[in-house]
């Protein structure tokens, strides 16, 4: 008998509240069936109001965006709006739904590459374009009505820096110049900042990518634009643990387990340290702000150089906001290993070449843990389509019918790589709001984000 | 009494009894365990000497350069260790804050890289710490360096719990509670080991930064979960002291019992003499540790109590005349000589600016006026910050010492808002 290695997910009390609930979580498959995402929306308000908490206390004036494009629940775009935030749009199609999400066009920003109808829009609408390429400006500048005044950020990259992460987004810094004059020359356009995007925890990067930044909006100065904002994106943490220890046990158990044991075989078995994390989603935006620049802290640098900062958090606003539930269809021995087969893709609930490294949580789950860890396996066609390669120690016995719950999967989990193959449409969504001590439910299906 | 290498004055330090009608706790005995006394200043000697004694040949003779991250007294007893030897060292740290420690690092050569915002401990959570970052850099060049890593290296706590905690031992006896500042636990938990072992119920009290607010050599209680060797069960309280608190205790310790300590000393007292008025009284026996003297600090001092420096109580802020963005343009094109001193930092200066300015940031500046004011009588002298509330104290300090000085009403936001031109450099 092997031993075992649990990976207990952190559970936001509202998450732990449905779960904990049968009933309602039957309801919730009864009416919309299995698989099913659920989104929390109160608690990306919750999420939104810590984050602007630590801007506030740090006193530097902000905007916070929410990057859309982590989920494509209309209901978690409806809170934010409903919070004060703006959102971030990645394409028409986000575009779309963040106005009728109730965004007014000066709330909008679209980052990323964006296709000619995409810029026309932007152009015609008046929404904040953080600029990916050169060639993305021609194409503003040119559909910008002289008169005007298209806010524009320039997105840059090609930091010298070694400890900011190479991107293949952007405006290199060797063309900021470039960039800047099409700006100036553009009769409709307006430069409202620099921007960047940087996903690591480390504050070190930002520091360094800001000062770099600083120097374009000098530039910008001195050709008689006027700056007013810098936007460092997105990228803080999600928390899924609440006790980092059990990751190391099973980091080391890992490295000395037989090949197989604890890993289907063939199978990378590199632990992805995201999961690992126990340090609160605010804390990267905390630690930048208090980071020191030139022997201040950086809000202060950033109050002193009269920039608004935005942010463009994803994950970390809908951090614990949703949970995905799957049916046990049946159970079987094959390769020598327990298999619990479900209802579900793994593209489902994770990026496909990620990996949901917690245990998922057995609804209405009764008497001892098993002493034996699973491994999960979906339903589609392919070999590949284990929802756990990592063997998962559920808290006691699943059967068929009974429903597992994977935890805090509402950033990029549930859209990023949802495929129909097999025939199997992605699972349906919907938003649950607790109301005196009861969840409501309601469908919130946005397909293909 | 003699000796033939400095390194044999390391430890051996002396133990105060502070004059009990001083300190004032009824029944208390408290002494001052003084690490002040090693020949490199401080308790950080002790471990320096430790992590490295028994590596040292090996260093010398691999030509080694030793490395460590630290931003004050144990970089500078390595570095000093390290030159004795003729081997190199290199100190990475997230900062050093102190001005006299910096400047006595440059003096002895030390090579120190700032990693502003990372962590100096190892972190779990950030993927390059300076932890990770020394990593690299060993891996880069296997065999180069040898890293003491104080944060995790037992050695740290042996020294401590072979020396520091045997000393107070042998020279005071059994204790009832030992108060020191915690930066990697080392000394408090080795002499406290040592001294737990004599007697069990000897209570511990690690003493940290209040939050938000800074002295140097320790940590703040949120920055503690980074560092490897700390153990929160391992005290019975841990204390968070203010810096205006820790500057007091240090100060009377000066005055009253003629201990030069530093301001990690001060905290540390003050929290010892808390927990002892606080507590249920009776005899008790109390050490604190003493880290280091109070001179290297005298800037930390005068920073943050300038009125013991003799500053005049400077004038008020809203005394400072004050001339709108207006008045500014007016002057100059009446062709007056018009100074501009903007007090932001360099970097916000160069990303934007009022047209002409000179850059001297505040803190800068204040140094400079404090050596005497600089500017003609005859220039107009315009004070720029932000918003202008920070420029308006050297505004009304200018003027009151009789120059034509003038705070910008609105800062560069208000000129910049209202349309006005900023150059870039
Ligand atoms: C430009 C930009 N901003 C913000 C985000 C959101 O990032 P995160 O979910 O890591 O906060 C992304 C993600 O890809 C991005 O590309
Ligand atoms: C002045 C001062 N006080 C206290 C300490 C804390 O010592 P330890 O690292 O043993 O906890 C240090 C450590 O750097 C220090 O420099």
């Amino acid at each position: 008998m092997s031993q075992r290695f649990p990976l207990p997910a952190a559970r936001h009390p509202l998450a732990a509240r449905f779960l904990d609930d049968a009933a309602a979580v039957g309801e919730a498959i009864e009416r919309f069936g299995s698989p099913l995402h659920v989104v929390f929306p109160q608690v990306i308000a919750e999420n939104a109001a810590a984050l602007a908490g630590v801007l506030r206390r740090h006193g530097v004036p902000y905007e916070i965006f929410y990057a859309h494009k982590v989920n494509a629940s209309a209901a978690l775009l409806a809170e934010t709006s409903a919070a004060g935030l703006g959102a971030d749009v990645a394409s028409a199609a986000e575009l779309d739904r963040a106005l009728t999400a109730g965004f007014a066009p000066d709330r909008i920003e679209a980052t990323g590459p964006k296709s000619p109808a995409f810029i026309e829009r932007i152009a015609e609408l008046g929404v904040t374009a953080n600029a990916d390429d050169l060639w993305e400006l021609d194409r503003l500048a040119a559909a910008a009505p002289a008169g005007s005044a298209v806010p524009v950020l320039l997105r840059l990259s090609g930091f010298a820096s070694p400890a900011v992460p190479q991107s293949r987004f952007g405006i290199d810094l060797a063309d900021a110049d470039a960039a800047l004059e099409t700006v100036r020359r553009a009769p409709g356009l307006d430069l409202r900042g620099v921007a960047f995007h940087l996903d690591t925890a480390d504050p070190a990067a930002r520091v360094d990518a800001l000062t770099e930044s600083m120097a374009v909006v000098a530039a910008a100065h001195r050709k008689g634009l006027r700056p007013s904002v810098v936007d460092i994106g997105g990228g803080f943490r999600q928390r899924f643990v609440d006790d980092p220890e059990p990751f190391q046990s099973y980091s080391q158990a890992l490295a000395a387990a037989a090949p197989g044991e604890l890993v289907w075989p063939g199978h990378d078995p590199s632990v992805s340290h995201k999961y690992a994390n126990h340090r609160p989603t605010t804390e990267v935006l905390e630690r930048f702000l208090a980071a020191e620049l030139e022997r201040r802290p950086v809000a202060e640098v950033l109050r002193e150089c009269m920039l608004t900062l935005w942010i463009e958090p994803g994950k970390a606003l809908v951090d614990h906001a949703g949970v995905t539930l799957a049916s046990v269809l049946y159970r079987k021995r094959a390769a020598g290993r327990d298999l619990v087969v479900l209802d579900l893709s793994r593209n489902q609930v994770t990026p496909a070449d990620q990996e949901v490294l917690l245990d998922p949580v057995l609804v209405d789950g009764h008497g001892e843990p098993p002493a034996e860890g699973v491994f999960l396996a979906g339903r589609l066609c392919l070999e590949s389509d284990l929802v756990s390669r990592r063997k998962v120690f559920l808290e006691s016995e699943p059967s068929s019918g009974d429903v597992l719950a994977f935890v805090n999967t509402a950033a990029y989990q549930m859209d990023l790589s949802a495929s129909f193959a097999g025939g199997h449409p992605p699972p349906p969504k919907i938003a649950a709001v607790l109301e005196g001590g009861r969840f409501a439910f309601v469908a919130d299906d946005h397909h293909g984000s | 009494m003699r000796y033939d290498s400095v390194l044999d004055m390391i430890g051996e330090t002396p133990l105060l009894r502070l004059d009990p009608a001083k300190h004032g706790v009824p029944e208390a005995e408290i002494f001052l365990k003084l690490e002040s006394a090693n020949p490199f200043g401080s308790v950080k000697d002790r471990v320096a000497w430790g992590l490295l004694r028994a590596h040292i040949d090996e260093i010398v003779e691999n030509e080694q350069v030793v490395v460590e991250a630290s931003s004050g007294n144990t970089a500078k007893a390595l570095q000093i260790i390290a030159s004795m030897h003729g081997v190199g060292f290199r100190a990475f740290t997230n900062r050093v804050r102190v001005r006299e420690v910096r400047e006595m690092l440059s003096l002895l050569g030390t090579e120190v890289t700032e990693m502003p915002g990372l962590s100096e401990c190892p972190d779990p959570t950030a993927p390059n710490d300076v932890f990770g970052v020394i990593g690299d850099l060993m891996a880069a060049e296997p065999g180069r360096y040898h890293h003491t890593s104080q944060y995790t290296n037992e050695d740290n706590l042996r020294a401590h719990y072979e020396q520091t905690g045997r000393e107070i031992h042998r020279d005071a006896g059994s204790v009832d509670l030992l108060v020191g500042g915690l930066g990697t636990t080392g000394s408090t938990r080795g002499a406290a080991t040592y001294l737990r072992e004599r007697n069990p119920a000897t209570a511990v009290v690690g003493v940290v930064a209040a939050e938000g607010d800074f002295i140097p050599g320790i940590r703040s209680a949120a920055e503690m979960w980074e560092v490897g060797l700390f153990d929160p069960g391992f005290y019975d309280a841990i204390a968070a002291v203010d810096s205006a608190d820790a500057i007091s205790a240090s100060l009377e310790l000066a005055t009253r019992h003629g201990v030069l300590a530093g301001p990690t000393t001060g905290a540390a007292y003050a929290a010892a003499r808390e927990r002892l008025l606080a507590g249920p009284g009776g005899p008790v026996r109390a050490v604190v540790i003493a880290c280091d003297r109070m001179e290297p600090y005298l800037s930390y001092y005068r920073h943050r109590r300038p009125d013991l420096f003799g500053a005049a109580s400077p004038a008020p802020a809203e005394e400072a005349p004050s001339a709108t963005p207006g008045d500014l343009e007016a002057w100059v094109a009446a062709g007056e000589h018009v100074v501009v001193v903007d007090v932001r930092t360099a970097l916000a200066f160069q990303a934007g600016h009022i047209p002409g300015a000179i850059n001297l940031r505040d803190d800068l500046l204040e140094q400079v006026m404090e050596a005497g004011m600089p500017f003609s009588e005859r220039s107009r002298v315009v004070f720029v910050c932000p918003t202008g509330d920070r420029s308006a104290r050297f505004a009304a300090r200018a003027a009151a010492s009789g120059r034509k000085a003038y705070n910008l009403e609105g800062g560069v936001l208000g000129w910049r808002d209202s349309g006005r031109p900023l150059a870039g450099v």
